[in-house]
């Protein structure tokens, strides 16, 4: 913050007419930018006010940057989408000169592909997660090892996966020893799939509907996001993340700069805000995903989650993080998916 | 005797199968409010009584001005859809012309089309014409999803409704126009009524829509909870619910107290 | 009244003006941008950018392509046809007891305490649903509590969870159409019938039906048609039985970005309501008279 309050103040010398400006946020609701305590201290340092649009997929953060051109000054796109977004002209590039905590940021995510195109960065590498697996405690002694915990007649009925293509897909790639993001043998995962459907009353959407069914007894396994599953601890709900033998599905989130903003200034303030380690250390005591900031994930406490679960080699060794993926893909996973769940 | 007999286990038999279908509308209702005062976050039984839920609601301000937002929006809407569908209704109904059948088959699309697509479509076009978004765009959207419950609804009471009466107002010396706001508006009455009351639960209720439309920062109350449901809802979306229901009852209530919609034959 | 088609000029304009507010209303918000959609059905990709695009009838022909598509869309018209039996079934003798059986002020009341559920969010009364249904839930406990036997009530995931969740938000409308049409009725007809000795079953189908039939077919229609291309109750009361074409439509839109096929299975869809509105008419016109 004292960093952030120094750019501020140095912005503010050097332009003096930049007045204080209305930045937009788009972004998944309750997804760190609008943290109460966040947007206080930066409206308070930078005199620039937030306002938070939402979206529920990333579809629609596509549909809203295209149709409303100039609405948004922040926008928050997982890596495997923003080539997409990028391709179409939307995005800006980042000036990373324009960030103070840049430098902190890890290289193996700064260099990501879907961030990076021609040699220019079009996301600010904020936050990864896994995909995995949560087990109740209640009805596991001890944590499964393996994804087969879907599979077995034991927990038939209790079991779930989200209700999404491109996820179940990855969840069959991995049960059945492949590349998520290279799937050769689509149709043992059709098959692997279409032997857990019977295991499953029903699918889980968001994190709402995951924590209703963990907490009423409705799962005793299911698959999940880690970043979520740190969260639902917090709220008291008593469960495991587990990163199986098969490995994990890896995400990364970035922050990206429409290229139709007219706040780019501010944008940028507000991005070197949100990379803070100052901002992270408070977010993950709510429950945050990982950060891409390695100072930030260092000065974490040893017990919380993100560094005990996440930041073992152990784990990150086991995990295929999520690549770009084409419309085509997309579809086929999606046609896949849906006779799957037609055949019910 | 006994006819009198049977009519008064008739009526009581009547009775108690209202009461059940009320049962049947109040149950999640019911379910809705005791969660509001149930101290689990997760919706989890047994009950414990706690005013955690609306503590937090009375502080939390984006809850309490998108549900101010949504109602008067809603209000707003009723008014037009109500006006602008009735009139429709009387057209329809009094006039016999060329295309009038495909004027009442046209109602249906926007009733059979999922509103997630009229929506995006809406916001396609919308964008295209320069309407653009914000509360004007929020309004005209959710006016076209209300008018064809209220032309509906309307044309429906208006076939109850004996030309006899009119024909006998005429004779009496008025013109057809007075005729028909002497005799044939408190006739419809209710079915405006019925009518606005849809509207009212159309717009109240309408998402796809306000959510494409809305200008950022400015959310409806449903906006606000399908977007909160990713991270998880928590009661004190329904506190306010039932805040709003309890306090639509007491209007109601009065509202029926006072008037006489249909009144007695 | 006039001739169709041969409006007196005073009676056209009349019509014109009384007409057209809503309906150009209706253009500029619902039929236009539909027409859009519709232009999006037949290409190949939306046209933003510089996407590339093409005129094709693929997006129509992959209805037909795989049997995925029709058999959902039977599954969702059977839900329609299910659930606006119920509701009529439950909503009209409601009706009849709010309409005929109730005097008074406490009919007005009775009449918006009907509607008043309606005006509460959809998603909070399903996930409240869901509370009820569920085992171990709402329901089980007061089954359990009246019964002496031990009883496990599940019905979550279930098709009767999404059928009981699309009754309970789609009567209002039966009730209310019937309750208008009902309550134009007059007594001294009914009276009448019965002193000459009608049966109550008679009466039924011989006079209070055919008097109704105007407000009954409203709300049967008002029912069926969304019903048929709902999805959330079915996603989230059905559980993985909630497969539904509306669900599939609602994934080309939300999950990938193939808005031209998600356009033609909705055109798909209005079209097959219709014809199945078209095909009943006959048969309900006749039942009217």
């Amino acid at each position: 913050m004292t960093r952030l309050l120094c750019t501020a103040t140095a912005l503010a010398l050097i332009t003096p007419a930049l007045h204080a400006a209305e930045i937009r946020v788009l972004n998944w609701q309750g997804y760190g930018t609008d943290q109460d305590f966040a947007t206080e201290a930066f409206e308070e340092v930078t005199g620039h006010t937030v306002v938070h649009e939402y979206f529920n997929s990333e579809q629609e953060t596509l549909t809203k940057l295209r149709t409303n051109p100039g609405a948004y000054d922040v926008v928050l796109i997982n890596s495997s989408f923003t080539p997409q977004v990028v391709d179409e002209g939307l995005l800006a590039p980042i000036d990373t000169s324009k960030l103070e905590n840049f430098a902190d940021l890890d290289p193996a995510f700064v260099n990501n592909d879907g961030l990076n195109e021609d040699g220019v960065i079009y996301g600010v590498p904020w936050t990864w997660g896994l995909t995995s697996i949560a087990v109740s405690n209640a009805d596991f002694d001890t944590p499964p090892t393996s994804l087969e915990v879907l599979w077995s007649p034991e927990w038939e009925g209790r079991v779930s996966i989200r209700d999404d293509a491109v996820e179940a897909v990855q969840i069959g790639a991995l049960a059945t020893g492949q590349s998520i993001n290279d799937v050769q043998d689509l149709e043992a995962v059709r098959a692997k799939l279409a032997a857990l459907m019977p295991s499953i009353d029903t699918y889980w959407g968001s994190e709402n509907d995951w924590n209703q069914f963990m907490a009423s007894g409705e799962f005793a396994a299911a698959t999940y996001w880690s970043g979520s599953a740190s969260r639902s601890m917090g709220k008291g709900l008593d469960i495991t993340f587990v990163v199986p033998e098969e490995g994990a599905i890896g995400w990364l989130d970035g922050l990206s700069i429409p290229a139709a903003s007219e706040k780019k200034d501010a944008a940028y303030q507000f991005i070197d805000w949100m990379i803070d380690p100052e901002f992270y250390a408070e977010w993950d005591k709510d429950g945050a995903p990982a950060t891409a900031n390695i100072a930030a994930a260092s000065a974490l406490p040893d017990d919380s989650f993100n560094k005990a679960v996440l930041g073992d080699p152990a784990v990150v060794a086991k995990v295929q993080f999520m690549q770009p993926m084409s419309d085509e893909t997309r579809e086929t996973y999606l046609k896949l998916w849906q006779d799957l769940k037609a055949a019910q | 005797m006994r006819a009198r007999n049977r009519s008064r286990i008739a009526g009581t038999l009547g009775r108690a199968y209202l009461a059940m279908i009320l049962l049947f509308l109040y149950a999640p209702i019911l379910v809705m409010a005791a969660m509001s005062f149930n101290a689990s976050e997760f919706y989890q039984l047994p009950f414990e009584f706690s005013t955690t839920w609306y503590e937090r609601m009375a502080g939390n301000d984006a809850i309490l001005r998108a549900a101010a937002r949504s109602i008067w929006i809603a209000m707003v809407v009723t008014a037009i859809a109500t006006a602008l569908g009735t009139a429709s209704a009387v057209a329809l109904w009094r006039y016999d012309f060329w295309g009038k059948r495909v004027l009442q088959v046209l109602l249906f699309p926007p009733i059979a089309i999922p509103w997630l697509i009229t929506g995006t479509a809406m916001l396609i076009f919308f964008f295209g014409v320069g309407i653009g978004r914000g509360t004007p765009a929020v309004i005209i959207g959710h006016v076209a999803l209300a008018l064809p419950y209220v032309i509906v609804v309307v044309t429906a009471r208006l076939a109850t409704f004996e030309r006899v009466l009119e024909e006998a107002a005429r004779s009496l010396g008025a013109s057809p126009w007075l005729a028909t706001q002497a005799v044939m508006l408190p006739w419809i009455a209710p079915g405006v009524i019925a009518g606005a009351l849809f509207a009212f639960a159309v717009s109240f209720d309408q998402f796809v829509i306000s959510y494409f439309l809305s200008e950022p920062g400015d959310s409806t109350l449903p906006v606000l909870i399908y977007t909160a449901i990713r991270k998880g809802f928590t009661p004190e979306i329904n506190a306010i619910s039932t805040i709003i229901i309890a306090f639509s009852m007491v209007v109601m209530l009065i509202a029926a107290r006072f008037t006489s919609f249909g009144g007695e034959r | 009244m006039a001739e169709a088609g041969h409006l007196a000029r005073t009676d056209r304009l009349r019509a014109a003006g009384l007409l057209a507010p809503a309906y150009l209303w209706l253009t500029v918000a619902v039929f236009l941008p539909l027409s859009a959609m519709a232009f999006f059905s037949i290409i190949t990709d939306v046209p933003f950018g510089d996407t590339e695009w093409r005129v094709t009838a693929e997006n129509y022909a992959a209805f037909l392509e795989s049997p995925t598509y029709a058999r959902l869309l039977w599954k969702s018209v059977l839900l329609g046809v299910k659930v606006t039996a119920l509701c009529v079934l439950i909503g009209f003798p409601c009706a009849w007891v709010l309409a005929k059986m109730i005097r008074g002020r406490s009919r007005e009341a009775l009449f918006l305490l009907v509607i008043l559920p309606f005006w509460s969010n959809s998603l909070v009364r399903i996930f409240s649903w869901a509370i009820v249904l569920r085992g171990n839930g709402v329901l089980d406990k007061a089954v359990n509590a009246v019964w002496p036997w031990n009883v496990e009530v599940n019905l979550l995931f279930s098709e009767w969870a999404i059928v009981i969740g699309l009754v309970h938000s789609y009567l209002p409308y039966v009730i209310l159409t019937a309750y208008l049409a009902l309550q134009a009725i007059d007594d001294s007809l009914i009276e009448a019938a019965r002193s000459l000795g009608a049966k109550w079953w008679t009466i039924l189908w011989r006079v209070v039906l055919p008097l109704s039939s105007s407000g009954l077919i409203a709300g049967a229609v008002l029912v069926f048609v969304p019903v048929v291309g709902s999805f959330m109750e079915p996603r989230i009361l059905g559980g993985r039985m909630g497969t539904y074409y509306g669900t599939v439509i609602e994934d080309q839109f939300v999950a990938v970005f193939n808005w031209p096929l998600g356009a033609a299975l909705s055109f798909i869809l209005l079209a097959v309501v219709l014809a199945i509105l078209a095909v009943s008419a006959p048969v309900l016109r006749k039942a009217r008279t």
